[in-house]
């Protein structure tokens, strides 16, 4: 009997210090309002931060991958260092069909591709001529979508679509023939009249100024490689699953092809993207003390002025431990109010430039274009951006927490009350 | 009197080793004569040997030291006709199936040429192993049983050369290009080039077989066997036209 209502007893008492927290917070309002403000702009700066610098990651990957070269490529074996006809390969529409139906592969498009000489009346550029399946093409890069004039090309066409930038420095358009000139399968010389069907305009310069693509079958005939491709690029549906997928394709072809990961074939990417996480980690740890600091002096700043408050309990008999947990309670109340508006709040804005990416003018947008990306910020949506910077400033916050905690041990009630 | 004798030793030092060097660069250049005439025709089949395929080039070549230069290809079938025109530093290619002259960029200058180990740049270097070179005969050896000099070649820091030093050996008494590796500028070899089956044409010995080994490409190599060459046939700069690029057979 007596043990029951010792059990009910504490588990009142329990209550009763989230009672009195809660009852301390809103006892002054513009106190509290104060801290919890400062929690909320904080995570609301923090979120945005890393949400830009994640976005910025995945961007370039996305960019990079679906822009052209795929997530993952098979080729035939050391085609990637020597870039040379004689590493093609030959693969049989069942194996294409068995690399698409793979687990997490969204679409796969084979492709031919040289450089070559393309040349109009006296002027001669040297291009990039993709052989391509159309549709499935269409499919991975959306290329349909960056036609400007004339017609896309259709399977066994024997026109080209050029990107504008050649066009332009040829001094051709739609219905102009160009002269594709370079070197086939084995050594054989390619040379081709081919009449210019339509325009791709990319934003970037440098492809821009460098594509020609003509259908699969007219660049093998051209190139005197019946049959045979230089690469299958792949594009999956999560870029979290790159290694187990491509270790899938791996089995799915012959043993001599290569199968690369995006990582793999371009080292650089993943450099840029280590760099720029080291500076991220560097400018959230220079954000975390402004952050810390701001919270902190917030802190201080409301346990001067209880000091008063603190003594005169103290005097009248509180113990110091139950003061301790009233006010942890508190700052972990306040932190958690502050960390959820704050993520709240910032939803609305991350969703938005994720949808509306922020494009970037000047000098910068310049740097990025010379890199080959196009100069926007889109955000990250990514849970991860939320949970870990909203915790972590929740951690700021519960931690300067400790500092009433300090005061309050080695509290001198009398002259506490004194002021 | 001792001073005077020092500026004797030293003057006649220098005049030793100058007529060393002058004699390095005139064995350089009596091979690089009787090899290179300045009115030239000669007709070459070039086999171009990858580890995956190999290829015959048949084709017949006309020159104007050390400016002009035109080559028509006669086989294979497939691109009989075509044509390379180099005149100073430009390079042309007629081709025969789409009836177009192609002039090539200076970005593919480094570029294969027909798929072989030459590069575009090969064809039409102004650089020259006599003039471009400081020359110093390093030794004798025996190569192919034949007594030969070695003679290194380093570049003049004014000269536009790509290596960073290049060993010939040249046949004492037949002045032979025999053997000659290219270096880059580490001092690693690039590419070797062997001659071989000394010949006679036109009244000149030389070696009618030459292998073209690229070292860091396993399996693969350029082979050219000469099979006519004249030294002094009646040409003027006007043959290197456009228009005879169409014409020439």
């Amino acid at each position: 009997m007596s043990s029951r209502s010792e059990h009910h007893g504490q588990r009142h008492s329990g209550n009763l210090y989230v009672l009195l927290a809660w009852r301390n917070i809103w006892r002054n309002k513009r106190r509290s309002l104060l801290l919890i403000t400062s929690v909320v702009i904080s995570v609301f700066v923090a979120v945005v931060f890393s949400s830009a610098q994640f976005g910025q990651d995945e961007y370039m990957v996305h960019v990079t991958v679906g822009f052209y070269e795929g997530h993952i490529q098979v080729h035939g074996n050391h085609y990637w260092d020597k870039r040379s006809f004689d590493q093609s390969m030959e693969m049989p529409e069942r194996e294409i069909d068995e690399v698409a139906a793979t687990a997490h592969v969204a679409c796969v498009t084979p492709r031919l591709e040289t450089i070559s000489l393309i040349s109009h009346a006296t002027t001669t550029k040297i291009a990039s001529v993709v052989g391509i399946d159309p549709e499935r093409e269409d499919n991975m890069t959306g290329l349909k979508k960056r036609m400007v004039a004339g017609k896309y090309i259709e399977t066994g066409s024997t026109g080209a679509v050029v990107s504008e930038g050649l066009a332009q420095l040829l001094h051709v358009g739609v219905g102009d023939s160009i002269v594709v000139y370079g070197q086939g399968f084995e050594g054989v010389t390619a040379a081709a009249i081919v009449p210019i069907q339509g325009l791709v305009k990319y934003p970037l310069p440098d492809l821009n100024n460098s594509m020609v693509y003509l259908s699969l079958g007219f660049a093998q005939q051209l190139y005197s490689a019946p049959s045979r491709l230089t690469a299958l690029a792949v594009l999956l549906d999560d870029n979290k699953a790159l290694d187990e997928t491509a270790a899938a394709i791996k089995k799915v072809v012959d043993g001599d092809k290569e199968v690369m990961t995006w990582k793999e074939m371009m080292p650089e990417l993943v450099q840029g993207i280590d760099a720029n996480d080291a500076g991220t980690v560097l400018m959230l740890l220079i954000l975390y003390v402004v952050i810390g600091f701001g919270i902190f002096g917030t802190v201080m700043m409301m346990t001067v002025e209880r000091t008063r408050e603190f003594g005169i309990l103290v005097l009248i008999g509180m113990k110091r431990w139950r003061l301790i947990v009233i006010t942890v309670i508190e700052s972990i109340l306040v932190s958690a109010v502050g960390l959820v508006v704050g993520v709240l709040i910032s939803i609305p804005p991350v969703y938005y430039f994720y949808f509306n990416p922020i494009h970037l003018g000047g000098d910068y947008a310049k740097a990025m274009l010379a890199y080959g990306f196009e100069p926007i910020v889109p955000l990250s949506i990514a849970p991860i951006v939320f949970t870990i910077q909203g915790f972590s400033v929740f951690g700021l916050g519960v931690l300067s927490a400790l500092y009433p905690l300090f005061v309050i041990r080695s509290l001198r009630p009398v002259s506490a009350m004194h002021g | 009197m001792k001073r005077r004798f020092i500026a004797i030793l030293i003057l006649s030092t220098l005049c030793v080793l100058s007529l060393c060097a002058q004699d390095a660069k005139e064995i350089v250049k009596k091979a690089n004569d009787l090899l290179r005439g300045t009115h030239t025709y000669s007709e070459i089949s070039m086999t171009i040997v990858k580890p995956e395929w190999t290829r015959t080039i048949s084709m017949k070549s006309w020159s104007l030291e050390p400016d002009y230069a035109l080559v028509y290809i006669s086989e294979p079938a497939r691109d009989k006709g075509s044509v390379t025109l180099k005149r100073k530093n430009e390079v042309w290619n007629w081709v025969p199936s789409i009836q177009r002259i192609i002039k090539i960029p200076p970005s593919m200058m480094l570029q294969s040429w027909m798929g072989s180990d030459f590069t575009n740049d090969d064809l039409v270097r102004q650089s020259s192993i006599v003039d471009d070179y400081t020359h110093s005969i390093l030794g004798e050896e025996t190569y192919e049983g034949m007594k030969c000099w070695k003679i290194q070649l380093i570049p003049k820091p004014e000269a536009g050369v790509v290596w960073g030093k290049i060993y010939l050996w040249i046949s004492k008494g037949s002045y032979l290009e025999l053997k000659t590796e290219y270096y880059d500028e580490d001092g690693n070899l690039q590419k070797s080039f062997f001659g071989s089956d000394v010949k006679t044409f036109d009244g000149r010995s030389i070696p009618a077989h030459w292998e073209m080994i690229p070292s860091n490409k396993p399996g693969q190599k350029t082979v050219l066997d000469y099979h006519e060459m004249k030294f002094s046939i009646n040409l003027d700069a006007a043959f290197f036209s456009e228009q005879n690029m169409k014409r020439v057979r």
